[in-house]
């Protein structure tokens, strides 16, 4: 048997109080997809970065072609013919599309030799058609496509390279459903020119789609590799990730809470935003959680914003049937609204604060006395929100940035939980976060509902909308089309009203 | 690995709300971020202790403090704007036409209180309108207080038709005004301590009150860290940016009457040139990050002591003033690079 394309012997690496990877062997083969799928914190990242060149290992050693080498700069890593597209984007916003893809080629000319833009979208053409962007203008700047075209783009850039080794880090966490087909369709192509692909993924059914050989990693170890077969199920991907086994009968419950839903609470309609809604009406009552779905560019991204208040909109937003004006969060979050934002870093998490300060911030009033901060009911508070809602937390006093993003969006959750809502929305609520705090917040969530809060959940992930919600609502092109309840919540239901077209309809 | 990440648990530790209940006493002032400044100025004062006669004297450990005086009104107020994600370069501009204003109102027979009231509205004026650009008008801050800058220095010297202004009787100030406000600049508490530094500390020890224990404090953090994340929180993040340049713009205005009633005479072309990049340096040395969200008065207070000690000790170590600025450029250079090293590493 030839010698692995690429393989790590033995490899630790150490960041201070924690061991990131802890002794671990792995071999990638060409011509092969290698899914690495564990809980966050697991060590994916930090093995991709040592295969990238961003970080050293402080023990064992990297073999290509089975000759030990190692990677100390990014670009070592890329001479030896690896290509990482990292999960957050590295694109330049100023350039165009042709000029991003072929940014690795325009970098390596003379300084001062002149690059016309549209001879980058010349040379760049093969590559765009290939994944399904040949729609597309080249000379486009980057900063005007969408998010899932922007990931498509950092794709494009790798495979123009005639990458050997090709690192996608949840590459499909914005792409529809389409744009997903059309790179796992140049994935398999890759693989039968005998590229090694290794897929790092949340989204267990597509590792089971795409991989030929799944290594799970828990704690920094490498649990297991082994061989993809026929037999293998998600079910077993995620006990060999979490370790145990996961509960899955009860989540079902949820179907029968449309049933019991209440009075209603939210009531929009007519809601527009120039570009990306436009007359949608929506209803969400107490005690039910509604989901919302729809394929990247249907609305649905700006649909929490719009009613929470943080965009600028028309239409009418009633809580309890108080009507509530727009650019006004914290009038919002007076009526009873409690928003967790999809971008958790961004727009969620008060990242240089801490735990203590991120629980009490949206209801900060309560915690002042003639202004100044009381400090005891401030901790007492954030206390028993941690311990509700079971965040793993060093100390109160710790800044929320340096916990995982399961613990990070469960803070956040508390800050919206303390200000007493009625109405709780979410957005993508549990992007990027491992499979254990998953199942914990959708637990948080259902137990909400039980006690009577209305929930909106808008997310890109099927499951967690055919597990965890009693409605889905269902947008295209900006407006509402159809709902589903119960049982009647299936993928392809769905789907089919995800693409109805109202501008052929009408 | 992102951006974010950086930020050390260890870098707030001044927070309020925020408490280590493992760590030891020792650990958590080893944790506070003020330590390496505190340390260097320590190591500053003991090294011109032994080196010169007469540093380690009263009158000369006075004197230091008269002297960063004015410049730490004004960082106490920039540590605001800094914190809340802004920054202010108009500083010195309304330091010259707040503080000659408040001279003409004098010699032209104003009472001290109606002088100093409508120097200190001038002052908070010219906040109000850099925080209105800065936020609503969606200019960036350093590009909004640059033309203020500019504005402010030419509106000084068109009221004062470019000419000094002396404030002394013979150009009409009533005699106890006058005695009153030269007791603001020159006088003595207990005397001994000069009133400029008891200004200075009564501004620092409210500016620390309200930065560490007040919601409008978290709010400036909040906002400072994370426009939009405070905004979803509720948090009026224009509200608290204007209030952050109002004070500021009160406090130089403050700094520049105290200037006034120390020397008794200005110029709207020479007083308080430059000033603007003393102050954003001291904060900037006391630990205060420019991209907002960090920073403490205490930290302030010590970038402004490092300064002030460092200027006197070349004085009397007899090191030409032309060196003295080079040498003071450097430890702004060296004090940020360090905070900015060792951040990185407790990050890891």
């Amino acid at each position: 048997m030839p010698s692995p394309l690429l393989e790590m012997r033995n490899v630790t690496k150490r960041f201070p109080g924690v061991v990131a990877m802890d002794d671990v062997s792995i071999d990638f083969r060409s011509g092969e997809v290698h899914a690495v799928i564990g809980e966050n914190g697991a060590g994916k990242s930090t093995m991709m970065n040592i295969v990238a060149g961003s970080l050293q290992p402080n023990e064992g050693m990297i073999r290509v072609d089975g000759s030990e080498t190692a990677f100390p700069t990014p670009l070592a890593s890329q001479a030896a013919g690896i290509r990482v597209v990292f999960q957050e984007l590295s694109l330049c916003w100023n350039l165009s599309i042709g000029e991003n893809v072929m940014l690795p080629a325009l970098a390596r000319r003379a300084p001062l030799l002149p690059m016309a833009s549209r001879r980058a979208g010349h040379a760049a053409k093969p590559v765009l058609d290939r994944l399904g962007l040949s729609s597309m203008d080249p000379e486009t700047p980057v900063e005007r496509l969408t998010v899932a075209q922007q990931q498509l783009v950092e794709i494009a850039r790798a495979i123009s390279q005639n990458a050997r080794v090709l690192v996608l880090d949840e590459p499909n966490s914005a792409l529809s459903p389409a744009e997903s087909a059309r790179l796992f369709d140049v994935v398999r192509e890759l693989r039968a020119e005998g590229v090694c692909i290794i897929y790092v993924s949340h989204h267990l059914d597509e590792v089971l789609e795409l991989a030929d050989r799944i290594s799970v990693m828990r704690d920094g170890r490498l649990v297991t590799t082994f061989d993809k077969t026929e037999e293998t199920t998600t079910a077993d991907l995620v006990t060999h990730m979490v370790g145990r086994e996961m509960e899955t009968s009860d989540q079902y419950a949820l179907r029968e809470m449309a049933d019991h839903a209440g009075e209603t609470v939210l009531s929009v309609s007519g809601l527009c935003v120039p570009g990306e809604l436009e007359d949608a009406h929506l209803e969400v009552a107490t005690g039910e959680i509604v989901g919302i779905a729809g394929l990247p560019d249907s609305g649905t991204a700006v649909l929490a914003d719009a009613i929470f208040g943080t965009v600028q909109r028309r239409g009418e937003v009633s809580m309890n049937g108080i009507r509530l004006a727009p650019g006004r969060p914290a009038h919002s979050i007076a009526a009873g609204m409690a928003y967790i934002p999809a971008d958790r870093r961004g727009a969620g998490a008060l990242l240089s604060m801490s735990v203590a300060e991120n629980t009490v911030a949206s209801a900060l009033g309560r915690f002042l006395r003639r202004g100044f901060l009381r400090r005891r009911p401030i901790r007492d508070t954030s206390e028993e929100y941690v311990a509700k809602l079971d965040a793993k937390v060093a100390s109160l006093g710790q800044t929320i940035a340096t916990l995982s993003g399961g613990n990070q969006q469960k803070i956040i959750l508390a800050r919206g939980l303390v200000t007493g809502p009625k109405l709780l929305i979410l957005h993508e609520p549990t992007r990027g976060i491992d499979v254990g705090a998953k199942a914990e917040i959708y637990a948080i969530l259902k137990s909400l509902a039980e006690d009577g809060m209305a929930i909106l959940m808008i997310s890109s992930e099927m499951p967690e909308l055919i597990l965890h919600t009693g409605r889905v609502v269902v947008l295209a092109e900006g407006q509402v089309s159809g709902q589903l309840t119960g049982a009647d919540i299936t993928e392809e239901a769905i789907m089919s009203l995800a693409t109805v077209s109202h501008r052929r309809a009408a | 690995m992102s951006g974010g990440a950086s930020l050390g648990a260890g870098a707030e530790p001044a927070r309020p709300a925020s408490h280590r209940k493992s760590a030891s006493i020792l650990s958590r002032i080893a944790a506070r971020k003020e330590i390496g400044v505190l340390l260097a100025l320590i190591v500053m004062c003991a090294f011109l202790a032994l080196a010169t006669d007469n540093f380690l004297t009263t009158l000369n450990l006075l004197n230091v403090g008269r002297q960063i005086s004015l410049l730490g009104i004004m960082a106490v107020g920039m540590t605001f704007v800094l914190i809340s994600g802004e920054i202010d370069l108009s500083v010195g501009s309304t330091y010259a036409l707040s503080g000659l204003g408040t001279g003409m109102l004098i010699v032209m027979g104003w009472g001290l209180l109606p002088a100093l009231a409508a120097g200190l509205a001038s002052g908070a004026a010219i906040g109000l309108v850099n925080g209105v650009l800065s936020t609503y008008g969606r200019l960036p801050s350093l590009i909004a207080t640059l033309g203020m800058l500019s504005i402010v220095r030419g509106a000084a010297l068109l009221m004062t038709d470019g000419q000094p202004v002396t404030v002394n009787e013979r150009n009409g100030a009533l005699p106890d005004v006058l005695e009153r406000f030269e007791f603001m600049g020159q006088g003595y508490l207990f005397d001994v301590i000069p009133m400029q530094l008891v200004f200075f500390a009564l501004v620092a020890l409210v500016g620390w009150i309200v930065l560490a224990g007040t919601g409008f404090g978290f709010r400036a953090f909040a906002v400072g860290g994370s426009a939009k994340a405070a905004r979803v929180s509720g948090i009026n993040a224009e509200g608290v940016k204007i209030w952050a340049f109002v004070i500021m713009g009160t406090l130089a205005a403050f700094a520049g009457i105290l200037s006034l009633a120390f020397l008794p005479s200005g110029q709207a072309g020479r007083t308080g040139m430059g000033l603007e990049l003393d102050v954003i340096a001291a904060v900037v040395v006391g630990g205060a990050s420019l991209s907002g969200g960090v920073g403490t008065i205490l930290g302030t207070v010590l970038g402004v002591l490092i300064i002030g000690v460092l200027r006197n000790g070349l004085v009397l170590l007899g090191v030409s003033p032309f060196t003295q600025e080079v040498m003071i450029g450097l430890v702004i250079i060296i004090a940020v690079a360090i905070d900015k090293w060792s951040t990185r590493n407790r990050a890891g």
